[in-house]
């Protein structure tokens, strides 16, 4: 783990403040997008409004955020190990490339994570980029036969 | 009775007893591996099982569920991280008696004290839930509203998260719910003209997300971690000796573990806690407890175990889930177009005895495989997680997208692993998102229909008396604790002066 340092302080207290920020903001905007939902007319609203339960649950939100903000604020103790941030960043890459070809993402996002976590074995890259994502695929194509979007690779086999 | 036999030969198909013989493998194997526990293994799963017959892919879950739980023990003895979260007080004494060379004895007391927990939990189970069905079949939609709200409530109390932060996951999982077409009134709410939100979100690639990514993720914090097992000759099966020290404490724990199992979204966490802190206080020996008392084992694991029978009781008889994984199994039966509830017992009573005697033969079978295999599946905990967790993405993903065969529930699984991550850091618990999702159709449906039936007046719903008493044991969910807190405060000062 990261030692605490001033920094990761810092940005704990920032964090504490911009989670309940960011959930009343989402409840203030979800609350607008609710009462933009068709009104019934009350022979076929069938005891309540579509907006009702929503609006009721946001409410709710409203309230148990503000009591979190109060009895239980947010504490962070760690800052965002650099790890995590890639490998988040690495999802963004899977999707991009998934447009190209889904089952060359997934290999290519299994090798890139893997070296990135530490594997340099070649092998075992083998294994975790190529081996275990043309086993699955094929499992899942023969056995259970579900079809996967067609791309750069997925055509090969497709025809 | 018929059903029950029914139930039973139903079983006798070689391809059934291979399969759930399979998945107790397959179980035990998540439940040794750290990071990944019952609920992941269950949710990973479910995709995998979409093409079979309904008995045979719930009892493949079912399988997963008894078998990972009893797992957790393996790692939580040799190595002193608990495969799952309900292994955790196992540790306690569990790795001291490996650290003295006993390890072997413990982990037989682990398979001894879960296999009893959970064939306890699983006769009360078949004894129990078509009861409570029959008690709930007269029930009303503001009985089952507000018996909803009360399997909801208990959220709060859910692993050991905050009951405010855990309440605010359960109402996001809610709303979460609503994204769709209305199904009382077939208005279209947040779906914002995209028809991909017309069905709403797909409740499994959120908890492949929930669970699976965003585990991947707390993973990619713990990379510098090293995991050293101790070595172990063979399981051994207890002495009398042991057995005459701890029997009263699996006993205990089996009806402590099965009780807290049944509550609406308490799981074998909370029953392992408290099985292990009632076999420390009834011991004739407390202070050996920390140090490697084997009762300390047998009172955690055999508690653990029986939550899972327990869990499965309110998941099948009233479709409230019984704990996470059980909420992900009530997930896969209504993937399978199976309704849990009251009628399950009178319309599919083969259907749900073959899963009671399914869960029972599991039980025994990992007696089996624990005795003989667990020093193999120890080897299995040091797989690094650089191979692991790469492997667990492809399969979290291809299962996200084989349900529907859509890309968007993989963008689902993506954005929820994210959102489940931020969650888990900033101390929210991930699992009352899930039931929250699962059951929030069902309680805005069941509101609906007594607004109806009370011709809108919902204060009625108090002059009706089990709506009344399911309403009160909701306030105390939420606020009991609260309060027994301040009485507890106010007598402190009092005791510690000796007044």
């Amino acid at each position: 783990m990261t030692p605490p340092t001033d920094k990761p302080k810092l940005l704990g207290q920032c964090e504490r403040w911009l989670i309940p920020v960011l959930i009343l903001s989402f409840c203030g905007a979800t609350y607008w997008v609710s009462t933009t939902f068709k009104k019934m007319p009350p022979i076929l609203k069938r005891g309540i409004q579509p907006s009702d339960f929503p609006q009721l649950l946001l409410l709710l939100l409203v309230f148990l955020t503000l009591l979190m903000v109060w009895k239980d604020p947010i504490r962070v103790r760690d800052r965002l190990m650099g790890s995590t941030v890639g490998t988040i960043a690495l999802f963004a890459g899977f999707a991009a490339l998934a447009s190209i070809d889904f089952f060359l993402a997934l290999g290519a996002f299994a090798t890139v994570l893997s070296l990135f976590w530490g594997e340099r074995r070649v092998p075992v890259l083998v294994l975790v980029g190529l081996l275990v994502p043309a086993a699955i695929f094929f499992t899942f194509d023969q056995v259970f036969e579900i079809r996967f979007p067609r791309g750069l690779l997925t055509s090969l086999w497709y025809g | 009775m018929d059903a029950l036999i029914h139930g039973l030969v139903s079983l006798f198909d070689l391809h059934l007893l291979l399969l759930i013989f399979c998945a107790t493998i397959g179980g035990v194997i998540i439940g040794a591996l750290p990071g990944l526990n019952a609920t992941t293994g269950a949710a990973l799963l479910l995709p995998f099982t979409l093409t079979m017959e309904p008995v045979p892919a719930i009892a493949t879950m079912t399988a997963i569920y008894c078998s990972a739980t009893f797992a957790g023990a393996i790692t939580a003895i040799l190595i002193n991280t608990p495969g799952t979260a309900a292994s955790a007080t196992t540790c306690l004494d569990g790795y001291p008696l490996a650290q003295q060379g006993q390890a072997g004895r413990a982990l037989g007391m682990a398979v001894v004290a879960s296999t009893f927990g959970g064939i306890f939990s699983v006769i009360c189970l078949m004894l129990a839930a078509p009861l409570l069905a029959r008690a709930a079949y007269h029930f009303s939609p503001p009985e089952y509203f507000a018996l909803t709200l009360f399997g909801l409530s208990m959220l709060a109390s859910i692993g050991d998260g905050s009951a405010i932060k855990n309440l605010i996951a359960g109402v996001f999982g809610i709303l979460i719910a609503m994204i769709g077409v209305d199904n009382l009134t077939t208005v279209e709410r947040f779906t914002f003209g995209s028809y991909h939100l017309y069905e709403g979100i797909g409740f499994v690639p959120v908890m492949i997300g929930v669970f699976g990514i965003s585990e991947l993720l707390v993973q990619s914090e713990k990379l510098h971690l090293k995991r050293e097992v101790i070595r172990m000759k063979s399981v051994e099966l207890p002495s009398a000796r042991d057995y005459r020290e701890s029997w009263r404490a699996i006993l205990r724990s089996s009806g402590i573990g099965t009780f807290i199992g049944i509550l609406p979204a308490e799981g074998a966490t909370v029953a392992s806690m408290i099985g292990y802190n009632e076999a420390k206080r009834w011991s004739r020996n407390p202070k050996l407890f920390g140090k490697g008392a084997i009762e300390g084992v047998a009172g955690s694991e055999a508690a653990n175990n029986a939550a899972t029978g327990g869990a499965m009781v309110p998941t099948l008889a009233l479709g409230i889930p019984g704990s996470a994984t059980a909420a992900v199994i009530l997930a896969g039966l209504m993937v399978h177009g199976l309704q849990p509830g009251p009628n399950m017992f009178t319309e599919q009573a083969d259907f749900a005895y073959a899963i009671f005697w399914s869960m029972m033969l599991v039980n025994l079978l990992f007696f089996v495989v624990g005795l003989r295999g667990a020093k193999i599946f120890a080897r299995v905990t040091l797989i690094p997680v650089e191979v692991l967790w790469p492997v667990v993405f492809v399969f979290s993903i291809v299962g996200a997208y084989a349900l529907d065969q859509s890309m968007f529930d993989v963008w689902v699984a993506l954005v929820s692993g994210v959102i489940g991550y931020f969650m888990r850091r900033y101390g929210f618990s991930v699992v009352p998102l899930a039931i929250g999702l699962i059951l929030g159709g069902m309680l805005e449906q069941r509101l609906g229909q007594s607004m109806v039936m009370l011709d809108e007046k919902w204060w009625l719903m108090f002059t009706r008396p089990l709506t009344l008493l399911f309403l009160v044991l909701t306030a105390l969910a939420l606020f009991g604790p609260a309060i027994w807190g301040r009485m507890v405060k106010r007598r402190a000062p009092l005791d510690s002066t000796g007044e």
